[in-house]
């Protein structure tokens, strides 16, 4: 019964880890691009998307909408305002590109989190659960909520899944992130390529932003650990790796259920911090990462 | 000719710096304080990134190591110079701890890594929050004085000895050794150059000063928080002081430092709205100067 | 040639700078005594501490409406800590020695109280807590008294908030419910430990078994686990001990739909935002409160809330009224000591005996462990219980003040059991 509950309680929310470091991932994998506002970004789309629901009446689905799509607005301003600028300046040298990099989006997320701050306080909203009540799966109750959670973002995974394994433009993003070069040799434009990967990372952080606002709650406290959970799962499953990440993740996030319900709540982060720190020793590029 | 406004700004600082207690009100003197302290971070960071190449994104690791290593000796009732001398030690080990996987780590890994490290040191805090004080942060029991004057001054003196030291490191042959390795790490072996072993030794002087000066900051101010000490927002704050002022000139830090802190200062009206503005402004420091105050006075614009 | 310009106008720009600077801070010779000014620090961002410069605010207005103190004005500065104590330290003592405040009013978090406490002690600035709870703030006033007699805790300590989460239970739960047995989840903070150990001593001569004591991490945000756990005991009610926490807990008791009743002490809960912040999910829970909307505890009370309102739009949290009450005793001090020299501030503070807006205010003395702590009791301040319902924040308890009746959601099945 008490394994039963773990398991339930443990795949919600890893997928939802998941849904949060699959975008993460695919940054980094095709445009060499550590977004630190990643956190930010997730935060405002459930922000956003709990103010549509409840204040502007536009109802749970109407407010998730809305939502992701808040989430892919702050996505495209990251990009055009911060890295994009960053990658063609001609006074910074290439060789300290990814420290600046790294500089401006966390510098974007302190914004972003500050103004969701004066906006909308600090305080913890959760978006009306989309399906309401629970359900009994083989004698647990579980939120149905939670059921509808977890499907999302395995949907979510598996059309990104499909979109880079059977569409030509996946196959584009595929070749942007083992070989930028030879894809502008062979006429392909990166920038479009990087267009549409943001898009991509935008609808993604979105998602999970508001997922997660269904589901747990979120306020703008929580940009910084947000991006520093996506950043430990990715680093765990290998920079880079999509399927390195979602191992990663449900790692990371069954580690956590475990030790929360056999052990104790307060030492929940631990698994995952040690689970990090023997990989940064002994294998620190990942599970699953190249290089 | 190019060295000349070096020692004229140096000299400028010096005095206004000796002089300030005679005409800065008490408020103000904590104002430079605390920038002095930050200047010293600034150094540190710029001894590893500036010369040894290494993008440290975690200098907050070590001098959180540092405050956090003397507050909770403090607590446990050690006097302050001992606590000092231990944060300092946690801080050296820390950075050791650090450099070992770092450093056989290529391109953005190494980045990351010191990232990572900042992230578990934040984490460690909050799980211990019985002890640390989790995020809200700790209060020590001694602090070095509370007399306004006297804290300027120990803050100045140590700004003035920790700059003298490692401006000078940068000038001696361990610097030059470390640029060479920062530039081109192979030519630099095949001179002969034991590249880690001087990579090394650079993370463990940048190490000792910021534990040495987070310790100090620990107790000027009475409290060790993640917010002033180990926080990736201070961390960025460290890094825009060194861009600002020129990155690989050491003394820019301290401008840098300096700047920033006034900055947040005078926009303290603001309120809530503060940090917002002044993380737009270094966005658009980093975006639109990057080559910094000092970088563009101390290089002559050769044929660009 | 271009350097040398830009060095010349860099030094010039210092100068100027620093002469700026030096006039900025010179002290203004004024012509009269000037505003009394108390400086007020507190978490802007969080509703609880929002309520705290509001509430300051809306007694220093009251004041000057009718005469100010010995003919003077108060002026409330506001600083924000962020929530952090070095923060709050920083504006501490940048209250003190740049803007010359007289008083401080101080944070609801006991972290940021005790790190402010020696620098009240050190600076000796009467220093005033609206909401803090931990023991330990007024304990080392009663250990070390002429070090730290400075600091006033404005509102019941920890061990009090205890005392008066068992004597409710006892009526609520055990004498009208019928239950027996209790679990204890608290978020691992500062004020929490005394509470805890408060709770677990008294609960039980309430008449409710202390099953476990879960104390929780308060950056926690999926409290599945924690609740199963707490199931699997089969409790009757859950004391909590939350402020950092309020909205998640409370939303997935909802949605998990966690069949034990959710009592003891949730400061956000207080807040009267909390039933739209949980989209309803805080239907049902109990939770300690200073006062809710059209309860007259004093005089004292309806007059203020109403003031409140109309000043911001919303009822206050309960710092609003714990705030507004600290700044009219350090006014009332002031008054009486024709003075605003500290240590004759803090000697009529020790004497204050008023009618607070939450009940009769006044100090516990030396004598008692908690010296300078809010005093407790029937016939002093002793805090009330409320049950959210529909929306409305419903009073409870004490049952003389509130004869309301407790209602509760179906899937608190524990208040079923209970009753067989």
């Amino acid at each position: 019964m008490l394994a039963l509950q773990i398991l339930i309680d443990g795949f919600a929310i890893s997928a939802l880890y998941g849904l949060g470091a699959v975008g993460f991932t695919l940054m980094f994998g095709v445009c060499g691009v550590l977004n630190l506002a990643h956190g930010g970004i997730m935060v405002i789309a459930g922000l956003v998307g709990w103010w549509a629901a409840a204040n502007y009446g536009a109802g749970p689905y109407g407010g998730a909408a809305i939502g992701t799509l808040a989430g892919l607005l702050a996505a495209y301003v990251t990009y055009f305002v911060v890295v994009r600028p960053i990658q063609r300046s001609r006074t910074i040298p290439r060789a300290e590109e990814e420290i600046f990099l790294l500089t401006g989006t966390l510098l974007w997320g302190i914004m972003i989190q500050v103004g969701s701050d004066y906006v909308f306080s600090n305080n913890p909203v959760t978006m009306r659960a989309m399906i309401p009540g629970v359900m009994h799966i083989a004698g647990v109750r579980t939120p149905r909520n939670e059921v509808l959670i977890g499907i999302v973002c395995w949907a979510a995974i598996g059309l990104l899944t499909l979109l880079v394994n059977r569409t030509r433009l996946g196959k584009q993003l595929l070749a942007a992130s083992i070989n930028p070069r030879g894809l502008t040799l062979l006429g392909f434009e990166l920038s479009r390529i990087y267009l549409v990967v943001w898009t991509i990372y935008g609808l993604l952080a979105g998602l999970a932003g508001v997922l997660l606002a269904s589901f747990i709650g979120v306020s703008s406290a929580n940009a910084g650990a947000l991006t520093a959970s996506a950043f430990t799962i990715v680093i765990l499953g290998g920079l880079g790796s999509v399927p390195g990440s979602l191992i990663a993740a449900y790692v990371v996030g069954y580690a956590e259920t475990i030790t929360a319900y056999l052990v104790a709540p307060t030492l929940r982060p631990i698994p995952a911090l040690l689970i990090l720190v023997v990989v940064i020793y002994v294998r620190p590029q990942g599970l699953l990462g190249r290089r | 000719m190019r060295r000349t406004p070096l020692i004229w700004i140096v000299l400028v600082s010096l005095l206004f710096g000796l002089s300030a207690p005679w005409w800065l009100g008490a408020y103000f003197l904590g104002i430079f304080t605390t920038a002095y302290y930050f200047g010293v971070f600034a150094m540190s960071w710029d001894l590893l990134f500036g010369f040894a190449g290494e993008v440290n994104f975690g200098p907050t690791f070590l001098i959180g190591l540092g405050a956090y290593g003397a507050g909770l000796l403090n607590t446990a009732g050690w006097p302050i110079p001992l606590c000092l001398a231990g944060g300092a030690l946690a801080a050296v080990v820390g950075g050791v701890a650090l450099a070992l996987p770092a450093l056989r780590l290529r391109g953005p890994y190494f980045g990351l890594i010191t990232l990572v490290a900042v992230l578990l040191l934040i984490d460690f805090i909050v799980i211990f929050a019985g002890v640390t004080g989790g995020e809200i942060g700790m209060m020590v029991p001694d602090v070095l004085s509370i007399s306004a004057r006297v804290n300027y001054w120990y803050a100045f003196g140590f700004l003035v000895i920790s700059g003298a030291i490692l401006f000078g490191l940068s000038r001696s042959s361990l610097g030059l050794i470390l640029q060479a390795t920062g530039q081109d790490r192979i030519e630099a072996a095949a001179l002969g150059f034991n590249v880690t072993k001087h990579k090394l030794a650079a993370f463990v002087i940048s190490a000792l000063f910021s534990g040495l000066a987070g310790g100090m900051l620990t107790f000027y101010e009475g409290t060790a928080s993640v917010d002033t000490v180990v926080d990736l927002s201070i961390a960025v704050q460290i890094i825009i002081a060194v861009v600002f002022g020129g990155r690989r000139t050491i003394l820019g830090g301290v401008l840098g430092a300096i700047f920033l802190v006034l900055f947040d200062e005078l926009l303290r009206p603001l309120g809530q709205l503060n940090t917002f503005v002044v993380s737009a402004i270094a966005l658009g420091v980093i975006l639109f100067l990057p080559d910094g105050v000092l970088g563009v006075l101390l290089r002559p614009r050769e044929g660009r | 040639m271009r350097h040398r310009w830009v060095v010349r106008a860099g030094a010039g720009a210092a100068l100027a700078l620093a002469l700026g600077l030096g006039g900025g801070t010179a002290p203004a010779r004024a012509a009269g005594p000037g505003p009394i000014k108390i400086g007020v620090i507190a978490e802007e961002s969080a509703i609880v501490g929002q309520s705290i410069s509001q509430g300051a605010q809306l007694a220093a207005a009251d004041i000057n409406a009718h005469g100010g103190v010995n003919g003077r004005k108060i002026e409330i500065i506001v600083y924000d800590d962020h929530s952090s104590a070095a923060d709050a330290v920083r504006a501490f003592q940048r209250a003190a020695e740049q803007d010359h405040v007289k008083a401080v009013v101080t944070t609801f978090i006991s972290e940021v109280a005790l790190a402010v406490e020696p620098w009240a002690a050190r600076l000796h600035m009467p220093t005033i807590t609206p909401a803090a709870a931990s023991d330990l703030i007024s304990k080392q006033v009663h250990d070390n008294y002429a070090r730290f007699k400075y600091m006033f805790e404005g509102w019941l300590t920890a061990p009090d908030l205890a005392l008066a989460v068992c004597d409710s239970s006892h009526d609520l739960f055990v004498k009208q419910l019928h239950m027996k047995t209790a679990v204890i989840m608290s978020e691992d903070a500062d004020w929490t430990k005394p509470l805890d150990d408060g709770m677990k001593t008294c609960l039980p001569k309430a008449g409710l078994k202390v099953l476990d004591e879960i104390r929780f991490n308060p950056d926690t945000t999926d409290f599945t686990p924690i609740y199963n756990k707490i199931e699997a005991l089969h409790p009757d009610v859950i004391e909590t001990g939350i402020a950092h926490v309020g909205v998640q807990p409370t939303v997935q008791w909802h949605d998990q739909q966690v069949p034990i009743v959710l009592g003891g002490i949730s400061a956000q809960a207080t807040n009267p935002t909390f039933w739209k912040d949980t989209n309803g999910a805080a239907n049902g829970v109990v939770t300690q409160t200073g006062t809710v909307a059209g309860l007259a505890i004093t005089p004292e009370t309806l007059p203020v809330a109403a003031e409140f309102v109309k000043k911001y739009g919303h009822f206050p949290a309960f710092t609003g009224f714990t705030a507004y009450d600290a700044v009219r005793a350090l006014a009332g001090a002031m008054q009486r000591a024709h003075s605003t020299n500290p240590d004759k501030i803090v000697a009529q503070m020790e004497k204050t005996d008023m009618a607070g807006t939450l009940g009769h205010y006044g100090f516990y003395g030396r004598k008692s462990p908690y010296t300078h702590a809010l005093r407790y009791g029937t016939d002093w301040v002793s805090s009330v219980f409320m049950q959210w319902q529909n929306g409305k924040q419903v009073c409870i308890w004490p049952a003389k003040l509130c004869p309301n009746k407790m209602v509760f959601p179906s899937f608190v099945k524990s208040v079923h059991l209970a009753a067989k």
